[in-house]
């Protein structure tokens, strides 16, 4: 078969792994080729709108799990490849000098055995950083079930490493990926955890959840990730929307995939990472599923009216970052700014301060932007969900898979 | 008369005429290079000015490299303006000091911010979109032609991370090439070098097989072309190896 084939199948077949970001390493060039970029670079961007960073492949498609919801699975009548770790090796380096890439990321199908899997990532990976010298950026995909010591191994020369946990319950894991037991993926997530640091996996680990596939309430998912980001310290979580490729009767049938609901999550993760917010704060037994018409802050500050509007020149940093438009480096620039001088909404145009949701939440020197008497749930909210659809670009989801 | 002062076009040439100017109380209407054409109302003022080399490393001392990196990638900007915004920038500092860039209500300071945020925005999308050709000589070879001067910015990165090739960065649009030879970047214009830019016989290999690649990573049920637009704007695909068959074929 020739090269261009196995990497058109194997990127096919690889492409509906979330994880892209390439940041979080502080990998220096020390006499190899490349180093990696703390911030991550995004070298192109697919018809999708994806950021393409990595150069995103599997070692082979081949595999003895028969996961429903996957094109690989062993059920499948597909053509099937294998690279070589030479091949794999050539196409890295000559992508990466040419600048397309800034870095493998490698994951694969269970072929023969878990362990015999991981070995040959192992073997892959070791070539490319001993032999040919490659210091960018890689993140491997531990093959869960294969042996401590193998992932450990594979931890000292990665950037990153990851285990997808797929299904945010241990029930639909049964259902649909009756091969595969969340043990087996939360004992690499400790593996990794326990032995993190400059020289293993320094830019940590990341898993995916697909979403849709089962009947999980937005809550359900929500609890997960924020079980999982504090017991293994993950860096992130991704959330895939669930696309139809195989027909199954246990499998839903879904015109598109549920975008805009994966938008949600990854706003919301957002919140619980970097804005203090708890799962309950946005979501509860009661409203289990997000509003798909405004996104989880401005929902919870319509929901919190009382708390608001937040004076800009008083109002305390955590206070500052529940207003909805306002992030952290606004709220950091506006608590720096006002030991200056006394904040105006002008001065907050000046500052490069988005305003269009902002405005409604907030009082500056005991001003608000329009007639206070406006200050009321309704004429906010329809304003909002206007405001939503003008705008109407999932561009933080997109934002989100970089800064981490 | 509007006093247009000029200055050489370098950046250590604009910060010595800026001193020269704010040390003797005067207040210019604009700062322009030497290609500048002037209007009937422009009185051009040309001092020839004589550089100081210690102004950087003063402005990087006492007011911090925050600054002065600001100031830098201000004057690496389009803007009409960047001379004259520096000039204030600078005016400010005085009084400031280390304090100058929290003073966000200050116009030129939020100016100064934004116009560098942008310079900043787009050599970051440039650090990514920059595509080599092997040439037959080995030496990579890349060509730009951003909005603002970028040239720099790249260079340091790549110097960093291609430390082990030979490689050449050109910007079309300004004329300049960046040469590194494995030690040490030159900026110099495009002019002054003679280039072979034959290519080497892998090269097709491996850019079709990156064309391959990027056709088969989008999710076809996932669509968007505003979406790309937006991470990246069209008037960069035509230096995108991948993109520049779509860059053709929307242009006819
Ligand atoms: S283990 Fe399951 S999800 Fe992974 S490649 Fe095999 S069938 Fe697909």
């Amino acid at each position: 078969m020739k090269l261009k084939e196995k990497l058109t199948i194997l990127a096919d077949a690889a492409k509906y792994d979330a994880s892209c970001s390439s940041s979080g390493s502080t990998r220096k060039n020390e006499n190899g080729i490349g180093n990696a970029s703390y911030s991550g670079i995004c070298h192109s961007f697919a018809s999708d709108g994806r950021c393409i960073s990595l150069l995103k492949i599997l070692l082979t498609n081949c595999c003895i799990f028969d996961c429903k919801y996957c094109l690989n699975r062993k059920s499948n009548n597909i053509k099937r490849a294998i690279f070589t770790p030479e091949e794999i090796c050539t196409i890295t380096m000559n992508f990466y000098r040419r600048n397309y890439i800034e870095g493998l990321f490698l994951s694969s199908g269970i072929i023969k055995s878990p362990d015999y899997t991981m070995e040959l990532i192992i073997k892959t990976i070791s070539l490319l950083r001993n032999k040919y010298h490659f210091n960018g950026y890689i993140h491997a995909k531990a093959i869960p079930g294969s042996s401590d010591y193998l992932v450990k191994k594979l931890g000292k020369l990665v950037d990153r490493m990851s285990a997808n946990i797929e299904l945010p319950t241990e029930s639909s894991l049964k259902l649909l990926a009756p091969d595969k037991k969340e043990t087996n993926v939360t004992t690499i997530m400790k593996t990794i955890k326990e032995n993190r640091n400059t020289k293993f996996t320094p830019a940590g680990s990341s898993t995916q959840m697909i979403i849709g596939a089962t009947n999980e309430s937005d809550l359900d998912i929500m609890s997960k990730s924020s079980y999982m980001y504090s017991n293994y310290n993950l860096k992130r979580v991704f959330y895939s929307a669930y696309i139809p490729l195989n027909n199954d009767k246990l499998l839903p049938t879904l015109k598109t995939p549920p975008l805009t609901r994966e938008h949600r999550l990854y706003e919301a993760d957002w919140l619980l990472r970097y804005y203090n917010f708890k799962v309950e704060d946005i979501l509860s037994i009661d409203n289990p599923n997000f509003n798909l018409l405004i996104d989880p802050k401005s929902d919870y500050a319509l929901r919190h009216l009382n708390e608001f509007p937040k004076e800009i020149n008083t109002a305390s940093y955590y206070d500052l970052l529940k207003v909805p438009g306002i992030g952290i480096t606004s709220a950091k620039r506006i608590i720096k700014s006002r030991k200056y001088f006394k904040i105006t909404f002008k001065d907050l145009k000046n500052m490069g301060i988005v305003l269009k949701r902002a405005s409604y939440f907030i009082t500056c020197n005991g001003k608000y932007f329009i007639n206070k008497s406006l200050f009321n749930k309704e004429f906010i909210e329809n304003n909002l969900v206007l405001e939503t659809h003008q705008i109407n670009k999932p561009s933080i989801t997109q934002l989100s898979l970089f800064n981490e | 008369m509007n006093k247009m002062y000029i200055y050489d076009g370098t950046f250590l040439n604009l910060l010595s005429l800026i001193t020269f100017l704010i040390k003797n109380n005067i207040k210019p209407t604009n700062i322009v290079n030497s290609n500048y054409e002037p209007t009937l109302l422009d009185e051009i003022i040309n001092i020839n000015i004589v550089n100081n080399p210690k102004i950087i490393n003063n402005i990087k001392n006492i007011w911090g490299l925050e600054i002065y990196k600001i100031m830098l990638y201000v004057y690496f900007s389009e803007d009409s303006y960047k001379e004259l915004i520096i000039y204030y920038l600078y005016l400010n500092c005085l009084k400031y000091k280390r304090n100058t860039l929290n003073m966000r209500n200050l116009k030129c300071v939020s100016k100064s911010l934004k116009i560098a945020k942008y310079v900043s925005n787009e050599a970051h999308k440039l650090k990514g979109f920059v595509r080599f050709k092997e040439l037959e000589s080995k030496v990579l070879y890349a060509e730009i032609s951003p909005t603002n001067n970028c040239l720099l910015i790249l260079s340091e990165h790549f110097k960093k991370r291609l430390s082990h090739e030979y490689w050449l960065i050109k910007d079309v649009k300004r004329n300049m090439i960046s040469i590194y030879d494995k030690k040490n970047y030159y900026i110099i214009p495009a002019s002054n070098l003679k280039l072979n830019i034959e290519l080497n016989k892998n090269e097709l290999e491996f850019a079709d097989l990156w064309c391959t690649f990027y056709n088969t990573i989008g999710i076809k049920e996932r669509y968007n072309a505003k979406l790309r637009l937006n991470f990246m704007p069209k008037k960069y695909w035509r230096y995108i190896l991948e993109m520049s068959d779509e860059n053709e074929k929307s242009n006819k």
